[in-house]
C-alpha cells in the first residue's frame, strides 16, 4: 500500500490513468454531468469539490464504471468505458479502492473480517489474507482493535477500517467520496493525512468534498464542478505541507514488506 | 478458480438464509413439499394408467366371426386377405369346436349346461393379432370398418368400451398432470423466489460491498442459487417421503399400483432442484446489474 508504484514516473501520456473526454451523464431525466473533460496522471492527488448535487459523486461513479457516460468517453487504466465488456468490470474494480462518507462496513463482522472480506471475495489464499490484512490494519493503526465490531469504534476509526479495506487489494486508484463528511475537523485531518500517505506510496487518490476548509488546506490539484459542469481545474503545487499533516505517530507502521500480487 | 477460503465462505453463506429465517424457510419447504406431493400423486396416477393402457393394448383382441355355411376354401381364402391388412401381424383360425371348448373353459363348473345344447351354436372365427403400432382405437376401428364390409363376415367384436375409457382417462390424467405441474411450477418458483428475495434484501449491504471490491456476479450469485436449490431439494424429498409413507399405509388397498422407480424419484427431485434454481435466479435478476450504488 505504501510502496512506490514504478509506473508513477513514466512519460505523461502513459502515466494518465483516468481520462474524461466531453462526458455527459444523464440519469433518467436529470443531467448530472455536461461536457466534462480532464485527465488524471498516475500518482496524482486530486480533490473534486463543488456544492451539493453538483456531480462530484457522479464523476467517481463513472471512474468506477458504476455508471456509464451518456455521451463522450471515460478511460480508466487504458480501458474505454463504452467498449468495456461488462463482465470485466469486476476485474477493473479490483484495481480501484472505494471509501464513502458513511463507511459502509459490515456491522455483523469485526474489523479483521471486514477487511479480509475484500480479499476473500476476489479469491486470495487464506494465509495470504491474514498477512495482507495485518499489513493494512497496522498501517492504519488498528491492528490492536481487529476484534472490535464497527459500532465499537469511533467514526474516524471506522473510516480507517474502510480505508484499510479499500487498500488491502493494493489498488492503483483510491476513490473517496466525502470521506470526511461525517467526521469532526480534527479526525478529518487525520483521514486526509492517511490519504496523503497512501498517495506518497504511489496510489492515485481522488477524493470529493464540499468542505471549503479542507479544499483550502489540503487541495493540491482541485477540480470544481457546479451544475454538472467543470468550472475550474487548478494545480496548487507546493501549497500543502504534507509532512505537517502526516504527523500522527499512529501511522508509523513498520516498513511494508513485499506486496502480494492481488490478482492474476 | 475458487480457493478453499472462498468455498468455505460460499458454503456458509448458502446456509445463512436457512439459519436466519428458520420459520420462513420451514414454511416454504412445507408449502412447496405439499404442492409437489399433489404433482407426484398425479404423475403416479398417470404412470399407472399408462401402464394399464399398455397392458390392455397388448391384450387387444379382434375377433372376426364368419357367416355360417362357408366352404373350406372360402374360409381359407380369407386368411391371407386378413393378414394383408395393415396393422395385422397374425391370424389364428378358431373352429366352432375350439370356440366351444374355450367357452366351456370359461364356464367352469357350469360347463354341464352345454350338454343340454343340441349341436354347436358358436360360429367359426378368425382371431387377429395386431402389431404394436396398431394397438390403438383408431387403427382397430379402421380394421373393423374394412373387414365389416366383407360378405363372408358376420360380425366383428373387440373390447372397445374398455380401451376407449382407459384412453380417455389416461389423456385426462396427462392433461391434469400437465396443468397441475404448470401451476406447481409457477407457485414453487414464486415461493422460492420470495424467500431468496428476503435473503437478498437482508444481504443487500454485503452484495453492495462485494460489488465494490470486485466480486464477479457469478460469485455473488452462488450462495443464493445454492439456497434455492437446497430448498427445492428438501421440498422434493419431502413430497417423495410423504408419498412413500402414504404408499406403505395404503399398501393393502392399492394392489397393483406401481410406485416410482429409483431413477424416477431422482428425476423428480432433480426437477425440484431445478425449480429452486429458477426461483432464486428470478429473485436475483435485479441484482445482476453491475451497479453498486456508490
Ligand atoms: N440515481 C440517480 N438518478 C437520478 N438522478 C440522480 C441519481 N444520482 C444522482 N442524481 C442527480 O445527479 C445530480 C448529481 O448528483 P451527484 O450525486 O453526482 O452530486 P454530488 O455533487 O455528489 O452531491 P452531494 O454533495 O450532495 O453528494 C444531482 O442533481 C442528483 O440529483
Ligand atoms: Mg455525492
Amino acid at each position: 500500500m505504501f510502496s512506490r508504484d514504478p509506473a508513477a514516473s513514466g512519460p505523461l501520456e502513459e502515466r494518465s490513468v483516468i481520462g474524461f473526454r466531453h462526458v455527459d451523464l444523464v440519469y433518467s431525466d436529470q443531467t448530472a454531468l455536461a461536457d466534462v473533460s480532464f485527465t488524471v496522471t498516475n500518482g496524482e492527488f486530486l480533490c473534486i469539490t463543488g456544492p451539493s448535487g453538483a456531480g462530484k459523486s457522479s464523476v467517481l461513479r463513472l471512474i468506477a464504471m458504476d455508471a456509464f457516460p451518456t455521451k463522450g468517453e471515460v478511460i480508466v487504466r487504458g480501458q474505454l468505458a463504452s467498449r468495456m465488456n461488462r463482465r470485466k468490470v469486476p476485474r477493473l474494480r479490483r484495481e480501484i479502492g472505494f471509501v464513502f462518507q458513511d463507511f459502509r462496513l459490515l456491522e455483523d463482522r469485526d474489523v479483521f473480517d471486514n477487511v479480509a472480506f475484500a480479499q476473500l471475495v476476489v479469491g486470495i489464499k487464506s494465509n495470504q489474507i491474514t498477512k495482507n490484512v495485518m499489513r493494512v490494519l497496522t498501517q492504519v493503526g488498528l491492528w490492536n482493535k481487529r476484534h472490535r465490531l464497527p459500532r465499537e469504534l469511533s467514526g474516524g476509526e471506522q473510516q480507517r477500517v474502510a480505508i484499510a479495506r479499500a487498500m488491502v487489494n493494493s489498488p492503483k486508484i483510491l476513490l473517496a467520496d466525502e470521506p470526511t463528511g461525517n467526521l469532526d475537523p480534527e479526525t478529518a485531518q487525520e483521514i486526509i493525512g492517511l490519504l496523503f500517505r497512501i498517495n506518497d506510496a504511489g496510489t492515485c487518490v481522488i477524493f470529493s468534498t464540499h468542505d471549503h476548509g479542507i479544499v483550502r488546506t489540503f487541495g493540491e490539484r482541485v477540480i470544481v464542478v457546479r451544475d454538472g459542469k467543470l468550472v475550474s481545474d487548478e494545480k496548487r503545487r507546493g501549497a500543502v505541507d504534507r509532512k505537517a499533516t502526516i504527523t500522527d505517530h499512529m501511522y508509523r507502521a513498520p516498513a511494508p514488506g513485499r506486496q502480494e500480487k492481488v490478482h492474476a | 478458480m475458487l480457493r478453499s477460503a472462498q468455498l468455505q465462505y460460499l458454503l456458509k453463506e448458502s446456509f445463512a438464509g436457512f439459519h436466519r429465517r428458520k420459520l420462513t424457510t420451514g414454511v416454504t419447504i412445507l408449502i412447496m413439499g405439499s404442492s409437489l406431493l399433489v404433482l407426484a400423486v398425479l404423475t403416479l396416477a398417470t404412470l399407472n394408467l399408462a401402464l394399464a393402457l399398455e397392458r390392455a393394448r397388448t391384450g387387444i383382441d379382434i375377433r372376426v366371426f364368419l357367416q355360417e355355411g362357408l366352404t373350406q376354401t372360402a374360409r381359407a381364402d380369407l386368411q391371407p386377405r386378413l393378414v394383408s391388412i395393415p396393422g395385422v401381424s397374425g391370424v389364428t383360425y378358431i373352429s366352432p369346436e375350439m370356440a366351444l371348448h374355450e367357452f366351456s373353459g370359461t364356464l367352469g363348473q357350469d360347463a354341464d349346461l352345454l350338454e343340454m345344447l343340441d349341436g354347436n351354436p358358436l360360429p367359426p372365427s378368425y382371431h387377429l393379432q395386431l402389431t404394436v403400432e396398431a394397438r390403438n382405437l383408431d387403427t382397430v376401428r379402421a380394421i373393423r370398418d374394412e373387414v365389416a364390409g366383407w360378405a363372408e363376415v358376420e360380425e366383428i367384436v373387440f373390447h372397445q368400451d374398455w380401451i376407449d375409457a382407459l384412453e380417455r382417462w389416461t389423456f385426462r390424467f396427462q392433461l391434469a398432470s400437465m396443468i397441475v405441474g404448470l401451476i406447481v411450477f409457477v407457485a414453487a418458483v414464486f415461493v422460492i423466489s420470495n424467500t431468496v428475495k428476503l435473503t437478498m434484501a437482508a444481504s443487500a449491504r454485503v452484495i453492495q460491498i462485494q460489488k465494490l471490491v470486485g466480486a464477479t456476479n457469478a460469485f455473488i450469485r452462488t450462495p443464493f442459487l445454492a439456497e434455492g436449490a437446497l430448498q427445492g431439494f428438501l421440498a422434493g424429498s419431502l413430497a417423495m417421503g410423504l408419498l412413500a409413507v402414504a404408499g406403505v399405509l395404503l399398501e393393502g388397498r392399492l394392489g397393483g399400483v406401481v410406485f416410482f422407480a429409483p431413477g424416477q424419484i431422482a428425476g423428480f427431485i432433480g426437477f425440484c432442484v431445478l425449480l429452486g434454481l429458477i426461483g432464486s435466479w428470478s429473485a436475483m435478476r435485479k441484482y445482476l446489474t453491475l451497479r453498486s450504488d456508490l
